[in-house]
Parts: C-alpha cells; sequence; structure tokens
C-alpha cells in the first residue's frame, strides 16, 4: 500500500491496537469499477461510541466506502472490518451489531410500512419495538400506507426507524436525510445525539455540512476516492484558514505581502484576509496602521470543505 | 401513426395535437421507446422469422406424396385435441393450408403477446418509473408522448410483419399467400396494442396492467379453442380477436375484409385510452390501487417467505392457467383416435417429435411436452424475479441484514423448484381429471408421473439460469428465456428437416421420455438433474463473490 499517512500522529502501529476497540477499521481498501479508481487506499477508524461524519460531494467515493464495508461490493485491495469482523468473508455476524440505512430507499412497494417494519424486525433480532412506536410517533409516520404510496421522504423515514429501532452497536447512514424536511431533520439529530448517548456509533455520510457540524465528533473529507482530511472539527478549523475583517479610520493602507495571507479589498476602507497559519504577523503589520474594528472569525465546515475542494487543481470536485 | 390521430377528431385531436413544436420531440420520443424495446422485438422478429420458414419446410420433408398428406389431413383434420393448439384447418393437403394452419395459429398467441407487452412497457412502465412525468415536465404533451409510443410499436409490429413475411417468401409459398397470412397475424397485434394501451389506463402499476391484459389475451385464445373444439360454437370465433385472424383464411380463400373487424376494434380501443390518458392525473390509473391496509403479518418471517409473499399472485395465475389448460386438454384426449389411420402415417406423425400422437395417451404425452416448456418458462421468470430485487437494489437492503448470499439465493432456488413441482403435479393431476370427465380412462399414477416427468429439465434450465444470474446478472433474465424457447423449437421442428441425427438430439426436450406414452427417461433426468446441481453450486460460488450488481 503507497500511502501517505494522513496525520502524522496516527502511526499504523497505533490503529492496528485499537482494532478490537475500534467500531470500524479499514486498511488500505481500495475498490476500482473498470478503469475507475472510486476509492484509493482508505485508512479509517472509527471508535466505539464515535459519531464519525463522512463528507464529499456526489460520486467522491461516501457509498463504495459503504458498500465495502457492508460486504456488498468486494474490496480490489485492502481490507475492512466491522468489530473486528472481516467485512467480506464474515459478513452475518458483522451485520448482527450493525443497522443500515441507504442514501435512496428501496423497500417492496407491495408491503405496507408496518409489514416492512415486521420483516426486516424478523430479520434483525433486538428490534426494540417500544422505541420504534415512539419514532413512528415522533416521524409522524402512517403505518398503514403502502411503501409505493409515500413519498421518497417518508420512504426514507420508513428504512430510519427500522434501522434506530434495532439499536444496533453501529448505525450507517447514508445521506439518511435526503428527502426529509426541517421538520424531520431535527428529529433525525434528537436520534442521533440519543444514540450517542446510548453508546452507540454512528458512520454519517453526508453532504449536508451543517448536520455534520451539529453532530460528529470527528470528520473525514472524502476527495475523488482519497481521504484528504480528518480530525475533529477544532484540529480541522485549525488546519484551515482563518478570515480577519479590518476596517481603517480614512482609506485601506498597502500592506506588505505577508507568507500565507491572502487580502482582497472589502470596500473603500476595509480588507478581508484570508490566513492560513498563524495570524500574528498579520497584527503585527496592522498595527501601524489606524484600525478601527477588527473582527476574525474560525472558519465554518463550508469553507474547510470548500479549501479542500479549491486545491491544487483550482476547481471544485476535482 | 397518422391513423391515430386522423381518428381523433374534433376536441379529441386538439388534444392530440403535435402543437406549435415540429415532430423533433416526437420523433426522438419514438426513436427512445424503438431502442428501449430493441431487445423484445429482435427476439421476436427471430421467432417469427424462424417459424414462418421451418414450418412449411418440415411438412414438405414429412409428407412428400399426395397420400402421405391426405392421410395426415384425415387425422388431423378432425382432431379436435389438435385444434386446441393451432385452431381450425381448412386444407391440409397442400403446403401452404397447412402453413396457414400451423404458423397461423402459433403465431397469433405470440403475437397477441407482443402487442400487450409492448403497449404496457411503452406506456405504463414508463409511467411507474417516473420517466412519463419528466418528459411531460418539459414542452411535450401528453398527446404527443402517446402518439410517439405508438409509433415506436408501430415500428416493432412492422419488423415482426417483414420477418413473418420474409420466413414464408423464403420457404417457397408464393408471396401473395403469405402477404395474407402475415396480414392475419399482424393484425392481432394492433388490437393488444389497443388492450395494452387501456388497461395501462386502468392500472396503476405495470404488473396490474400486464395482469389485466394477459387476462384479456387468455380471454380470447379461450374462446377460440371453444369455438375451434366444440360443435355448435363455431360464431364464438367473431368474438375474438384470435378468431378472426383465423377467418382471415389465408392461403384458402382469403377473406381481406375481415381485417376490418381488427382495425376498428384496435382504433375503438387506441381513442378510448386516449381519452382517459388526456384526463386523468399522471402516475394513477383509473381504477382505485389500495394505497393502506391492516397489516398482514403472514410469510415475513425470512427472506424465502417474504419471496414467496411476492410472487404468491404470480404462482397463482401460473397455476390457475396451467390447471385450467391441462383440464381441457384431458377432456379433449377423447377426440383422438386410431381409427383408420394406417400405421406408417402413424410413424409419419411421430416424426412432428412427439410419437404416436393420434391415440389418447399419445396425444397427452405430446401435450406434456409443452407442459415441460411451460414449467421451464416458469423457473426463468423466478430467477427473473430474483435479478428485480437485485437490480431495483432491495437486496441490497436485505443484505445489509444479517442475512447470508447462500440464504438468500438458495431460499429462491427451493421457491422456485417447489413452485415448479407444484405446477407439473397440478398438470398431471387436472389432466387425468379432465380425461377421467372426457370419459378416457387413464391412470392417475401415470399422469402424476407425467407431471412430475417435467422437472429434471426445467430444474435443468433452473440450474442454467442461475448460473446465468451469478455470471452475468443484466443479461440473465433474457438468455435464460431465449435458451429454453431455442431449445424448445428446436425439438419441435429440428427433427422435420434433414439435419444430422446427433444435432436434432442437441436439445434437452429430445431427452424427454414422453410419459405416459414412452417410459420416463431416468438416465437422462439424472444427467439433467447433475447439470442443474452443478449450475447451483457453481452459481452460489460465484454470487457470493461478486459485486451486487445494480440496473
Amino acid at each position: 500500500m503507497q500511502l501517505t499517512p494522513l496525520r502524522p500522529d496516527t502511526p499504523e502501529v497505533r490503529s492496528i491496537a485499537n482494532r478490537s476497540e475500534s467500531a470500524i477499521h479499514t486498511d488500505g481498501l481500495s475498490k476500482r469499477y473498470g478503469t475507475t479508481l472510486a476509492l484509493d487506499g482508505l485508512n479509517l477508524t472509527v471508535g466505539k461510541g464515535e459519531v464519525y461524519g463522512y463528507l464529499g460531494p456526489n460520486g467522491s467515493g461516501k457509498t463504495t466506502t459503504i458498500r465495502l464495508l457492508l460486504g456488498l461490493h468486494r474490496a480490489s485491495s485492502g481490507r475492512a472490518e466491522l468489530f473486528g469482523l472481516d467485512a467480506w468473508s464474515d459478513p452475518v455476524r458483522a451485520h448482527e451489531r450493525v443497522a443500515y440505512v441507504a442514501g435512496e430507499p428501496f423497500l417492496w412497494p407491495s408491503l405496507t410500512s408496518a409489514e416492512t417494519f415486521e420483516f426486516l424486525a424478523r430479520l434483525h433480532h433486538g428490534t426494540d419495538v417500544a422505541y420504534r412506536d415512539v419514532l413512528v410517533e415522533r416521524f409522524q409516520l402512517d403505518t398503514r400506507k403502502k411503501i409505493r404510496a409515500l413519498s421518497k421522504g417518508n420512504r426514507q423515514k420508513v428504512q430510519l426507524i427500522a434501522a434506530l429501532a434495532t439499536r444496533a452497536e453501529l448505525l450507517l447512514l447514508d445521506e439518511p436525510t435526503s428527502g426529509l424536511d426541517p421538520l424531520m431533520e431535527v428529529a433525525f439529530r434528537d436520534c442521533v445525539k440519543e444514540a450517542k448517548g446510548r453508546g452507540q456509533t454512528v458512520f454519517l455520510s453526508s453532504h449536508i455540512l451543517s448536520e455534520v457540524e451539529a453532530l460528529c465528533d470527528r470528520v473525514g473529507i472524502l476527495r475523488d476516492g482519497k481521504l484528504v482530511d480528518e480530525g475533529t472539527l477544532a484540529e480541522l478549523r485549525h488546519l484551515a484558514v482563518q478570515t480577519v475583517e479590518v476596517t481603517f479610520a480614512g482609506d485601506a493602507p498597502e500592506l506588505p505581502v505577508l507568507a500565507g495571507v491572502h487580502v482582497q479589498s472589502a470596500g473603500p476602507n476595509a480588507l478581508h484576509f484570508e490566513v492560513s497559519g498563524g495570524v500574528g504577523p498579520l497584527i503585527a503589520a496592522l498595527a501601524e496602521h489606524p484600525v478601527t474594528t477588527l473582527t476574525s472569525r474560525e472558519p465554518s465546515l463550508e469553507e474547510i470543505f470548500l479549501h479542500h475542494y479549491e486545491g491544487s487543481d483550482g476547481h471544485v470536485g476535482g | 401513426m397518422s391513423a391515430a390521430s386522423g381518428d381523433g377528431r374534433g376536441a379529441q385531436r386538439a388534444r392530440l395535437e403535435l402543437g406549435g413544436m415540429g415532430l423533433a420531440a416526437p420523433r426522438a420520443l419514438a426513436r427512445r421507446a424503438f431502442r428501449d424495446a430493441r431487445v423484445r422485438t429482435i427476439s421476436f422478429a427471430y421467432l417469427f422469422a424462424i417459424l414462418a420458414y421451418i414450418q412449411p419446410v418440415g411438412y414438405r420433408n414429412a409428407y412428400p406424396t399426395l397420400s402421405s398428406r391426405l392421410a395426415f389431413a384425415h387425422s388431423f383434420g378432425d382432431n379436435k385435441a389438435i385444434r386446441l393448439f393451432y385452431g381450425v384447418p381448412h386444407d391440409l393437403l397442400t403446403l401452404s393450408g397447412y402453413t396457414a394452419w400451423r404458423v397461423g395459429g402459433t403465431l397469433a398467441i405470440f403475437a397477441s403477446a407482443f402487442g400487450l407487452l409492448a403497449a404496457v412497457r411503452a406506456l405504463r412502465t414508463e409511467e411507474e418509473t417516473g420517466r412519463m412525468e419528466l418528459m411531460l415536465a418539459g414542452s411535450v404533451g401528453r398527446g404527443t408522448a402517446y402518439l410517439s409510443a405508438l409509433a415506436a410499436i408501430a415500428a416493432g409490429v412492422l419488423i415482426l410483419g417483414l420477418a413473418e413475411f420474409a420466413g414464408l417468401v423464403l420457404s417457397g409459398l408464393p408471396a401473395g399467400g403469405s402477404a395474407d397470412l402475415t396480414a392475419a397475424t399482424a393484425s392481432i397485434m394492433p388490437v393488444f396494442v389497443g388492450v395494452g394501451a387501456l388497461t395501462s389506463q386502468l392500472a396503476s402499476t405495470r404488473r396490474m396492467a400486464l395482469e389485466l391484459g394477459g387476462a384479456a389475451v387468455g380471454l380470447s385464445l379461450a374462446l377460440r379453442v371453444i369455438a375451434d373444439t366444440s360443435a355448435n360454437a363455431g360464431w364464438l370465433r367473431w368474438a375474438t380477436p384470435l378468431g378472426w385472424a383465423e377467418e382471415v383464411r389465408p392461403f384458402t380463400g382469403a377473406h381481406s375484409i375481415v381485417l376490418l373487424l381488427p382495425a376498428a376494434a384496435t382504433v375503438l380501443l387506441l381513442v378510448v385510452a386516449a381519452r382517459i390518458a388526456a384526463s386523468r392525473d399522471i402516475g394513477t390509473g383509473v381504477l382505485p390501487s389500495c394505497e393502506s391496509a391492516k397489516p398482514h403479518l403472514g410469510l415475513l418471517s425470512s427472506p424465502t417467505a417474504q419471496a414467496l409473499r411476492s410472487e404468491r399472485t404470480s404462482l397463482i395465475v401460473w397455476l390457475s392457467s396451467i390447471g385450467a389448460f391441462a383440464y381441457i386438454t384431458g377432456v379433449l384426449a377423447k377426440s383422438t383416435s386410431t381409427a383408420g389411420i394406417s400405421k406408417s402415417l402413424q410413424h409419419e406423425v411421430s416424426k412432428l417429435g412427439t410419437g404416436s400422437i393420434v391415440t389418447p395417451t399419445g396425444y397427452l404425452a405430446f401435450v406434456f411436452i409443452f407442459f415441460v416448456l411451460a414449467v421451464s418458462l416458469f423457473v426463468c421468470a423466478q430467477i427473473g424475479a430474483a435479478r428485480h430485487e437485485e437490480a431495483d437494489e432491495r437486496l441490497e437492503t436485505l443484505l445489509s441484514l444479517p442475512v447470508s448470499r447462500s440464504r438468500w439465493l438458495g431460499g429462491r432456488l427451493a421457491l422456485a423448484v417447489a413452485g415448479a413441482a407444484a405446477i407439473s403435479l397440478t398438470a398431471g393431476l387436472l389432466t387425468w381429471a379432465g380425461a377421467e370427465s372426457g370419459g378416457v380412462s387413464i391412470s392417475l399414477a401415470g399422469m402424476l408421473e407425467a407431471g412430475a416427468n417435467c422437472l429434471p429439465v426445467a430444474v435443468m434450465f433452473l440450474g442454467i439460469a442461475v448460473l446465468a444470474y451469478a455470471i452475468i446478472p443484466r443479461a440473465s433474465t433474457g438468455l435464460s428465456y431465449g435458451l429454453v424457447t431455442v431449445a424448445f423449437l428446436w425439438d419441435l421442428f429440428g427433427s422435420l428437416l434433414s439435419v444430422p441425427h446427433w444435432l436434432v438430439q442437441a436439445t434437452p426436450f429430445a431427452h424427454v421420455g414422453l410419459v405416459p406414452a414412452q417410459p420416463f427417461r431416468a438416465d437422462a433426468a439424472l444427467l439433467m438433474l447433475a447439470i442443474a446441481l452443478v449450475g447451483a453450486i457453481a452459481a452460489t460460488w460465484i454470487f457470493q463473490r461478486r459485486d451486487l450488481t445494480g440496473p
């Protein structure tokens, strides 16, 4: 496996030692479809009880990762484990501890929601029926309706409720809120927080940044099948650009060129800075000028995300 | 489809008008619909051409002299049991009269199936998948969409007609009569396109539209069968499109005027369907569809139980139609008799590939080769349903649960075998019951054995189909249906051609002992079951090692 470590402080040795305590562990996981390399040497470890946000635009390899984790598709190289069980060769034992919500709700059109719940519960032992009733209430689902009569959002609710009610140790959620309205999005977030409270592990694949920002302990950013960044939000912010806006008494001055500082005019007497690394040199340079206001804010996840996609080749999405 | 727009007059015309958009959009739509249907069109065209060619050639080989034809006509002309399959023959002494009877009778049934499938695919399936909504949201009107779909089907019908005509002419038949016969067969297709267009408006799902249309095809066939086999029911022939095609009487004094009946019926059905299509909500049907229900929790305990639940309706349809057919053939067995037929002719008749057909036992054995075909097609349909489950990605939902691939596939195979066994034994039982009520004494055990005798071939095709499914999921359904059809046609007609013996024997159908007329062939059955077993094991091994494959 030809790989550059994603975080220098996470050597391979430590991740192997952690394996038995991890819910998800992948090692150089790659998947090739014909000539397309959909996933390229993914090294990922998600600890038990963690809520992990898996970010990336369409086609970046999020669903491929989940299909490999579930043993639905076979890795071209590398391996994936759930709770130390091989995802490909031991799927049934692994799935007893997993619940999955697919990005598209693929269910049986002639069954009603209630029948679907019954069927899925029979196949996944340990469904909490009382909790399921609570969830049906919370997501306001009419369980007498047949799946074919439901809108996409409602079918998505059926999947979500069935998955959450299993109280599985690991929830694999692939863009679970696509099609949900804002009220249901709130209900979903509450459910994920409850799951975390109970010690369940959540792997949340998403491109809705606010959702990931609100829920996740750690975030991984995927681009063209490669994990390009990973860490807690604080860690990601530390590495990303900070925005500084400054207004002056009088015209904005000419400042010397500073390494890691990108400057833009923001009006006749204001400047907009994007700073990667420390802000010290910028503050020192500003000290000689009549600054009236200075605002600085940490980057949103969206800015971090876009930063990765405006990277070396200069356009979003690669 | 200028005909259809020309017939919708007045207000209808305004609705169906192509607007100010010119012909670019309808042409693009029709072209795409035609492309979508190309595999079905090519398969049917192939079937039409082969059947139209092989039957006259076979007749010429099998009955070269006038005396052999006289004897053949004598035995078959009044044989009601044979009429069940092909209708009433008008002249069995000539090549053309024979062809009109055999080719016309067989292709009529395929033609009705083609019309129905084409219409439901182009109209209801497009709507159910939401593609129609997408088109209508653009600058395409409902009338344009409807007419474009019909234009694409018309092109398919034309191709099938050309295939049949080419087959007939190549076999050495005169062009004029061939054209009449082709017109008679082709006249059936638009009527059932109309039926399919109508059921696509009535039903809100593809499945229901096909079921309703299938019932119409079945009814037409049943009416034709009753008209051709009952003494005083000949008038019923005028009540069914399949009967109209018979009444055209190509080659034997053609009544082309009869073709006005299917033309009128087509126009009526298409206009009614267009009216409904213009006024209803997209995505719905006229018939109420039950969208809510109290939960029925039966048959949900395992993937196999749930598969049975999904396939329940189709299994009931298979059982009841095969059962009804078996009962009728049983009743008609009485009318076959060897009286007045020479031994040498019986030998000639046996060249049809089926032993002595003119005794009740021989006739029933002959019929059972069709049940072998039907059960083989049933197992293909079962593997098709399994593939459908994967293509619609519901299998992904199942396999993300603690369900192993071998458990799922094994369950589907068990279901297919159990269904095939149920259909086979039903065929045996009801043939016996029919024969008994018709006054022919025949042993129940013998008929049940005849039923069970359908299984080795069907199970072998199941093994091959599941192997195809494991290796090439996307092409597997068409491939397995095609294989069964080709193998069967080869058995029926290969023996009529002057080809080496081993080549004639190169189909599993040739190795079926024709129970009850012949003994059960255990050696062949064992070999077929062994092939099935190897196929199933290899398929499971491969299926466990491949990616799930979407649509």
